[in-house]
């Protein structure tokens, strides 16, 4: 029984022999030189099924970040030459470097004070000063020598920081050493899946990046921090320096220089395109006293009926009913004309946007190359900061509302634009080739294919075009905007936390009626 | 076939930028489908396809996916260009119509069914039906009319104001046949209508099909990459590989006499029952009753077009063979040693 039994695990053991050669090729192949002893450790690795590793890679160990480099590991290489630094960093200010300096410093400085101290007191006129500097100087005494002992303390630690920093090099040195085949392993079985995405075997290439890296950032970073007084030029950029070889003495830095020089390059636009900026800021103004003369031109009540009945048509009662007590807080609290100002601003964006963003949403959907060109100015568009793209605008169109519905156009269109390209991507091919072969023409194509199908994805990217305008027409209270932003902006500058936190709610629940009216109207189209 | 309503005469499309290039090769040097791919990074749909296709015919194009069959279909109502030769419909040439004329002769005289309905979600089944009307222009009661009609004629009556997404499969698929019939077109393009459909509704409606255009007199294109469906639909079929059409015939035609291997392979697994007749696997009679015993007394008689499935509601009934008559004449003698083999697909000892 136990002879048979033993047969069977002898045919057992010769085949995973068999299949070994074949392995061990592959690993050669892998590691390249020192092949023989890869395949050792990482039968270790593969027979082992424990979770410690059993290896241990004694040229890892010595050479550290710089055989991870030269097998291209470089997720180890870097991790483990922070560690590196690290420990030389504590092993150098052990050594060589100075730890208790900055008190040293610090306590002679106390020191001079004493003496001033002193000084002062020999000259003074009254016994009252007198006394006075001399309590001074014997409590400033005091503190230096209490400084002085601390100093000393720290210095006496250096040894101790010394093995400290060499013991963290040991055990980050062991650790390699004890970790790099099976790191190296896990390559491996990557490069079993795709040679071609992982690097294989020992390239001078790769021990050179590493010896010039190593050779780069360990000596400067370890001076840095163990010698106490370093060079200026390592703490700062030395901007002014290199603005003086580029421009020659006395001609002020690069920047002031880029900065003067963009500065006259815009005012010379805006100069130039006057007319066509003036007219711009004539439309947006037109659309906006439109809105403005309907929302605060008319009586309040009927205003506020006409909110509520819209949203009790689209959105049902309980929407009508949030908009009421919405409306009656922002009435209550005198905010009735600024909120108002608020919807036009939003009104008036939300409007340029749908009209300029969905035919461009359109053109995107449907010409591949026109989206590609536009793409990223969308992201541009949507990534910018605020802020930045304020100051063209308060160089080209000036400060007020309209200025400010431009800022808010270019944040809160990218949305719709987006949405309406990618609504007319996703209707189905076989229905547009469907009406095609019905006869339909390209305008007929549109109007009764693509855009009902489109809809759901563009009335999407209108709601999110809402929100942004929203969101934005507060910021634009800093170039001159009205409404609530400007309420809340002085509230900011102020920082009178009660009428801010008012301005803030108030915006909310405008915010949130929009919303909820806007996305009820387009779920009953749906 | 004077009477042709669609005629393709060698028609080649090739895909790719060069492909007036790579036309140029094949018509010069000759050159195949890999080569063409190799040196002009163009795909070959479909290579010099011709056939007429005369009124009133249903004629079925068979093909595996790929065989370029959905391709060859589109260039008949130009969804597709041909990169060269000729298709006239109803003799007019295609490639030289106006985009306007090309709008009115979709509109007015193709209808086309495709494999995966393509209704549109927003519409209802009414105003799908309606909608080649509604580009040609047509009033709105007079289109609801036609559509109402339209959906009658494949059942459909008490669903015209539901949204596609409301019905079944076969029920979307019967609408779009609807839509198709709604312009009256001279010529129906049937992209794999039913292939979406699971095989008992398949069934179904592949009679209702054959029933509503047989009533209809309509010039039918159908494609399919099902044999047994060609065969029961078809008039005549056409059988495309890598874009070549191998063999064209009539289902008999195709099953007795494949043209190749490739569509003996095909014809194999398909059942002869309705396919095979009397004639072609009887033994004459003088022959029977020189070599064979047996008394042809009580024997059922059946005419030579009768098929197998006839000869063995006949041959069940009784010991003795079947006698084939010719106008009333005894020809021949089916014993069921002789049907039997004539199931497994005519092999005769």
């Amino acid at each position: 029984m136990t002879e048979k039994q033993d047969q069977i695990k002898v045919t057992a053991a010769s085949d995973i022999e068999v299949n070994h050669e074949e392995l061990d090729a592959s690993i050669r192949e892998f590691a390249g030189p020192n092949g023989d002893f890869y395949v050792i450790a990482f039968h270790k690795i593969h027979n082992s099924t424990g979770a410690l590793p059993t290896t241990f890679n004694f040229f890892a160990a010595l050479f550290g970040p710089l055989w991870a480099a030269s097998r291209a590991i470089w997720g180890m290489f870097w991790s483990f030459l922070i560690l590196e630094i690290f420990a030389w960093v504590q092993i150098g200010r052990g050594f060589w470097g100075n730890p208790g300096a900055d008190l040293l410093e610090r306590a002679e400085r106390q020191q001079a004070r004493v003496q001033d101290m002193l000084e002062r007191a020999a000259e003074a006129a009254s016994q009252d000063d007198v006394d006075r500097f001399t309590t001074l100087a014997g409590n400033l005494q005091k503190a230096a020598e209490k400084t002085l002992s601390e100093a000393n303390a720290i210095q006496s630690e250096a040894p101790a920081i010394a093995l400290t920093g060499l013991l963290i090099l040991l055990v980050v040195k062991a650790l390699q050493g004890f970790i790099a085949n099976s790191i190296y392993e896990k390559r491996y079985s990557n490069w079993r899946i795709d040679h071609s995405m992982v690097e294989s075997g020992r390239h001078m290439r790769n021990i050179v990046m590493g010896v010039v890296l190593v050779a780069a950032i360990a000596p400067l970073i370890i001076f840095k921090f163990t010698v106490n007084t370093s060079f200026a030029f390592l703490d700062a950029f030395p901007e002014e320096a290199v603005s003086q070889v580029l421009l020659g003495e006395g001609n002020g830095t690069l920047f002031a220089a880029l900065a003067g020089w963009m500065e006259a390059r815009i005012d010379a636009a805006a100069l130039a395109g006057g007319d066509v900026f003036d007219g711009v800021v004539a439309t947006v103004r037109a659309v906006l006293d439109g809105l403005t003369l309907a929302l605060i031109g008319s009586p309040w009540p009927v205003v506020m009926l006409i909110i509520c009945v819209t949203a009790w048509r689209s959105a049902g009662p309980r929407v009508a009913i949030f908009t009421a007590a919405s409306l009656a807080y922002i009435a209550l609290l005198g905010y009735w004309a600024v909120a108002m100002e608020t919807v036009a601003l939003v009104g008036a964006s939300v409007l340029l946007c749908v009209v300029i963003g969905i035919p461009l949403g359109i053109w995107f959907g449907k010409s591949q190359r026109a989206y590609s060109a536009a793409e990223p100015v969308l992201d541009l568009m949507q990534t910018l900061p605020a802020f930045v793209y304020l100051i063209p605008i308060i160089a080209f169109f000036g400060t007020g509302n309209p200025p400010g519905i431009l800022a808010t156009i270019i944040f809160g269109m990218p949305p719709v634009i987006r949405l309406t390209a990618l609504g007319m991507r996703g209707v189905p091919e076989s229905i547009k080739e469907a009406a095609v072969a019905f006869g339909a023409s390209r305008w007929q194509l549109l109007k009764d294919v693509e855009l009902p199908l489109a809809l759901p994805s563009i009335m999407t990217g209108v709601n999110q075009t809402i929100l942004m305008c929203l969101s934005m027409v507060v910021i634009i209270s800093l170039i001159g905007g009205g409404g609530l932003g400007k309420e809340i902006l002085e509230a900011l500058q102020y920082a009178a936390k009660g009428p801010g936190l008012l301005g803030g709610f108030a915006i909310l629940f405008l915010a949130m009626v929009m919303d909820r009216i806007v996305q009820g109207a387009f779920r009953q189209k749906r | 076939m004077g009477d042709a309503v669609v005629k393709l005469t060698d028609v080649w499309k090739i895909f790719g930028a060069r492909a007036d290039e790579a036309m140029a090769a094949v018509r010069n040097e000759g050159i195949g489908k890999p080569e063409v791919l190799q040196r002009f990074g163009c795909v070959v749909g479909v290579q010099g396809a011709s056939f007429d296709v005369p009124r009133g015919e249903i004629f079925c194009i068979m093909g595996l996916s790929g065989s370029g069959k959905s391709t060859l279909v589109r260039h008949i109502n130009r969804l597709i260009d041909p990169t060269a030769g000729s298709i006239e419909i109803l003799g007019q040439d295609v490639s030289t119509l106006s985009d306007r004329e090309l709008r009115r002769i979709r509109a007015q005289q193709i209808g086309m069914v495709f494999q995966h309905m393509a209704l549109m979600p927003h519409r209802t089944v009414r105003d799908n039906v309606a909608y080649p009307l509604e580009i040609r222009k047509v009033s709105k009661s007079k289109r609801w009319a036609i559509s109402d009609h339209a959906l009658g004629l494949v059942d459909l009556t008490g669903y015209e104001d539901r949204l596609p997404s409301e019905l079944s499969g076969g029920m979307q698929q019967r609408v779009g046949i609807a839509r198709a019939l709604a312009s009256d077109p001279e010529i129906l393009l049937m992209d794999e209508p039913f292939s979406a459909l699971d095989p008992l509704i398949r069934l179904q409606l592949q009679d209702q099909f054959k029933a509503l255009v047989a009533q209809l007199k309509k010039t039918t294109l159908f494609i399919t990459h099902d044999l047994d469906e060609a065969i029961r639909i078809g008039h005549r079929i056409a059988i495309m590989k890598d874009g070549v059409i191998v063999q064209i015939g009539t289902p008999e035609d195709i099953v007795m006499n494949p043209a190749d291997d490739y569509v003996r392979e095909f014809v194999q697994g398909i059942s002869k029952l309705k396919l095979v007749k009397a004639h072609s696997i009887m033994m004459p009679i003088e022959e029977f009753k020189a070599t064979d015993e047996r008394s042809l007394d009580d024997a059922p008689r059946a005419d030579e077009n009768a098929d197998l499935d006839q000869l063995i509601d006949l041959s069940v009934q009784t010991y003795s063979p079947v006698i084939i008559t010719e106008n009333g004449q005894d020809i021949g003698v089916v014993d069921k040693a002789r049907l039997l083999r004539g199931i497994q697909g005519g092999k005769n000892d």
